[in-house]
């Protein structure tokens, strides 16, 4: 079949210079100083003494914000996984609310909350002193803490639920009591869990920009991603010092997947399969039960009501000045978003455009990449799936910086740099692998006997894959439409990156506000912006369920 | 749902790819926002010649041409800070015109090569928040007094242009004494000039030094708690110039765009900004006049000199 063999080849290459080149072109501006090879300044760089001590807060902040995420995450995913709390779905929805409210957004509102004179203050004026100690590395700690904890318990939880209950009662027959349980019993089986999770934030930390890039700066916090932001975007541009710490994020990101490989081989326990499988949910004793209420909504109050509360209060404010008092409070702000200039109403328009646009295309080339993927030996599946899923594995800033360098170079060739298909293309190189990893999930439930019947019916390959194929994997398909759809309605590296003169996002248009305009007309596109992606999630949930049945 | 993607794609691409028929020019622009798209939108009505506009802080501004260096994209460029004007013409990026109108602006606003035109100005003054003190009029060194401690504020003139150059021009004058004694008062930083204005706003501190003057009144006009004076000793009152770059891929629609800035519609446009305007015929009376502001002696030369070390200063010395 030589036709496979050159769609493969295409496929392959086609994703290397899509992904491979804009990294390449990375090292390749850290270790060329006006085209001779020197790897001195690269290492002058890094050593320098100011990125240096960068580095290390980095590095302490990822370290800071694993060990506060894993004290808010590991009770409640033992609480949702273990006892009778479990039973409460909706909780499984609102610990959803902290991933739809993007991380730049939360912080805002947490520094509108926090600030000297601030919304905390006008509350409770004897807390004052909260401010203070706030606008240091704890406060950034705990903001992050409270975006990323939800991935971490989502693992846990469903590690937890993998345990059955009959080992525990084991032991509880045995005569353990329960915090030796626990511990001799629960956490040796789910170390190796942990340990992925704990590298997952770790990882999500250290390439996070939104956060960094606006609480972080407010307390003269530099991280890798908002130093290779300034070192490309402020006078005196240095491209060669930002690629020089995105290379080294790289090495990082790249050393800690393999550790993440390492642990998933050899500490994970096989615990699904065989008899007697079931957790049975335990029944808190009435104080235990108190204080699980309590600690739950301690999470949901610091990780969503505070940010969410302060970003809608600070929407609805007049006059800045007075604050929070009757008689001050408006709607002007959300209606001079879209009617004071285009840029509210262009923004908006661009920001969905680039939506749909990345989401169809990623869908497409995700599909094909897949496809193709299956109908190869292993070696040539393993370096298609490796490419595609690169992007995730590495922080966005980097891959971004890499596009706008590479791109820049081959202006001659493809001249997009400066218009809106850099962004688009951008996206789509960000987003692939969300496509990626759900077309390949529903793939592996199709039955191939299914695709052999239709063979033996006399179908040609393609009509199989047109009618059988197509159908089963077109729910994965969308799914991984809406994630990308959503996610990239609201990314933030790109458009402050990349985007062309006139251009502004959701994103870069709350930024700007933000810092540069009115915070209340910022704020209120922010409110606009959580609304949309939660109503296009429902939505579009909808639409799939109905196309299932 | 997949049809309905498709046109929405397509009507966007449409939309985003439409050009006006007498060609474009793209002008780089700080803010005020408002005034810049006013002025698009009015360029664009009267000519028929469409406006792309970048617009960011003077930072921001420099920091992406030096990134299109190899493909220029600007026309025109405006600044908020003469230095970095004269350091862009001396570097050899500026085309040299002789715009209508040349005559009637305020003298030393348009350069001897005529490459800057300062068709507005803006001063910085020190803006403080009524709600704290109902009553203020302490020259600069003054406010290093104790009783303002922990309460002073100053835009990041890294980033602010206006600010920049009366940083370069104070220290020219009086040497550096004032801004030591008041970054040990506790001043602090909190960014550009309009986030420096939301926090003598919110009341974050109370007191902002060199805030630009334009910001401070429209925010009064508004009605929120502020007020601002020039204090006695002087401030740098900056024209913003207004440049064409040798470079410019459209250089006759750059030129009309620089006739446009000093126009009369487009002059009226910069009052009601709150902006000084460019020429001495026009008339306002919404803020402080020009001869009103008590100002300190400009070496402009000396001062792009040391402009960019003493702005790196500022933040050194106010980092805590």
């Amino acid at each position: 079949m030589n036709g496979k063999k050159t769609a493969t080849y295409i496929l392959i290459a086609f994703l290397a210079f899509l992904i491979l080149c804009p990294l390449i072109s990375i090292f390749a501006e850290a270790i060329f100083q006006d085209g001779h090879f020197s790897i001195s300044n690269a290492v002058a760089t890094i050593t320098e003494s100011e990125n240096a001590k960068m580095i290390g807060s980095s590095l302490l902040l990822g370290v800071l914000v694993v060990i506060v995420s894993s004290i808010i995450a590991l009770p409640l995913a033992y609480l949702f996984s273990r006892t009778t709390l479990a039973r409460y779905r909706f909780f499984d929805i609102i610990f959803m609310i902290p991933f739809m409210t993007p991380p730049y957004i939360a912080s805002m509102g947490w520094i509108l909350f926090m600030q000297k004179r601030g919304l905390m203050q006008q509350l409770f004026p004897d807390l004052s002193f909260i401010s203070d100690l706030f606008f240091s590395l704890a406060g950034l700690v705990l903001v992050m803490s409270f975006h990323v904890f939800p991935f971490m318990m989502t693992m846990m939880k469903n590690a937890m639920l993998s345990v059955p209950s009959s080992l525990d009662e084991a032991g509880a027959v045995l005569g353990a009591p329960f915090t030796v349980r626990i511990r001799k019993l629960l956490m040796p089986l789910l170390t190796g869990n942990y340990a992925i999770g704990a590298l997952l934030v770790f990882v999500k930390t250290i390439s996070e920009y939104g956060t960094p890039s606006t609480l972080g700066r407010r307390i003269g916090f530099d991280v890798f991603t908002t130093d290779i932001h300034r070192y490309a975007t402020v006078a005196p541009i240095e491209f060669g010092k930002s690629a020089s710490l995105a290379s080294v994020l790289v090495g990082i990101c790249l050393l800690i997947w393999l550790m993440q490989n390492y642990i998933t081989m050899r500490k994970t326990y096989s615990l699904v399969g065989g008899k007697g499988g079931a957790v049975r949910l335990r029944k808190l004793s009435r104080p235990a039960f108190i204080a699980a209420l309590a600690f739950i909504a301690i999470a949901v109050f610091f990780s969503m009501i505070i940010p969410l509360f302060s970003v809608t209060i600070s929407s609805l404010i007049k006059l800045r000045g007075y604050g929070m008092r009757a008689g001050n409070y408006t709607i002007a702000n959300y209606i001079n978003v879209f009617t004071e200039d285009k840029q509210g109403v262009n923004a908006f328009l661009v920001s969905i455009f680039l939506a749909v646009s990345s989401a169809t295309i990623a869908s497409i080339l995700g599909t094909i990449a897949v496809t193709i993927s299956r109908i190869n030996g292993k070696n040539l599946r393993k370096t298609i799936e490796g490419i595609s899923l690169l992007p995730e594995m590495l922080p966005s800033i980097v891959l971004v910086l890499g596009i706008m360098l590479f791109y820049n170079s081959i202006y001659k060739m493809i001249p997009i740099y400066g218009t809106i298909w850099i962004m688009v293309l951008s996206y789509v190189v960000l987003f692939l692998p969300y496509t990626v990893q759900y077309v390949t999930s529903s793939y592996s439930q199709i039955s191939p006997s299914l695709v052999a019947a239709g063979r033996i019916s006399g179908g040609t390959p393609g009509y199989v894959f047109l009618h059988i194929t197509l159908p089963l994997i077109s729910r994965g398909i969308m799914s991984g439409w809406m994630m990308t759809f959503i996610i990239a309605f609201r990314e933030l590296v790109t458009p402050s990156l990349i985007a062309p003169t006139n251009t502004l996002t959701v994103s870069t248009y709350i930024n700007r506000q933000f810092e540069q305009g009115s915070v209340g007309k910022g704020m209120a596109m922010a409110v606009i912006c959580i609304l949309f992606s939660t109503v296009s999630l429902l939505i579009l949930n909808k639409a799939i369920l109905r196309e299932k049945h | 749902m997949k049809k309905a993607i498709i046109v929405l794609t397509l009507l966007l691409s449409v939309l985003s790819l439409s050009a006006a028929d007498n060609g474009i020019v793209t002008v780089y622009m700080p803010s005020p926002a408002g005034l810049a798209n006013k002025l698009a939108a009015d360029f664009e009505a009267k000519t028929g010649i469409e406006v792309r506009t970048f617009q960011g802080t003077t930072g921001e501004i420099l920091a992406r041409l030096e990134t299109e260096k190899a493909n220029p994209v600007a026309d025109v460029v405006i600044l908020a800070s003469w230095s970095d004007g004269l350091s862009m013409k001396n570097s050899g990026q500026l085309e040299s015109y002789v715009p209508k109108n040349a005559d009637k602006m305020v003298p030393g606003w348009i350069d001897s090569d005529s490459t800057l035109f300062g068709y507005s100005a803006s001063a910085v003054g020190v803006i403080y928040n009524t709600l704290i003190y109902t009553e203020l009029n302490a020259d600069w060194a003054e406010l290093a007094d104790s009783q303002y401690k922990n309460d002073i504020a100053i835009p990041d003139p890294e980033l602010s242009g206006a600010c920049k150059d009366f940083v370069s021009g104070y220290v020219n004058a009086f040497g550096w004494d004032t801004f030591e004694a008041l970054a040990e008062n506790g001043m602090i930083v909190p960014g550009a000039n309009k986030a420096a204005l939301e926090a003598v706003t919110t009341g974050e501190v109370g007191i902002l030094l060199a805030g630009v003057d334009y910001n401070a009144y429209s925010s009064i006009a508004k009605g929120e708690p502020l007020a601002i004076y020039y204090p006695a000793s002087g401030t740098v009152v900056n024209p913003r110039p207004a440049m064409i770059m040798k470079a410019a891929p459209d250089m006759d629609n750059a030129k009309a765009f620089i006739d446009y800035l000093l126009s009369d519609d487009a002059q009226k446009m910069v009052t009601d900004a709150y902006l000084l305007p460019g020429r001495t015929d026009i008339e306002y009376s919404n803020r402080s006049t020009l001869d009103q502001i008590p100002q300190i002696e400009c070496d402009w030369d000396a001062m792009m000199a040391i402009a960019s070390d003493s702005a790196a200063r500022i933040n050194e010395l106010c980092e805590r």
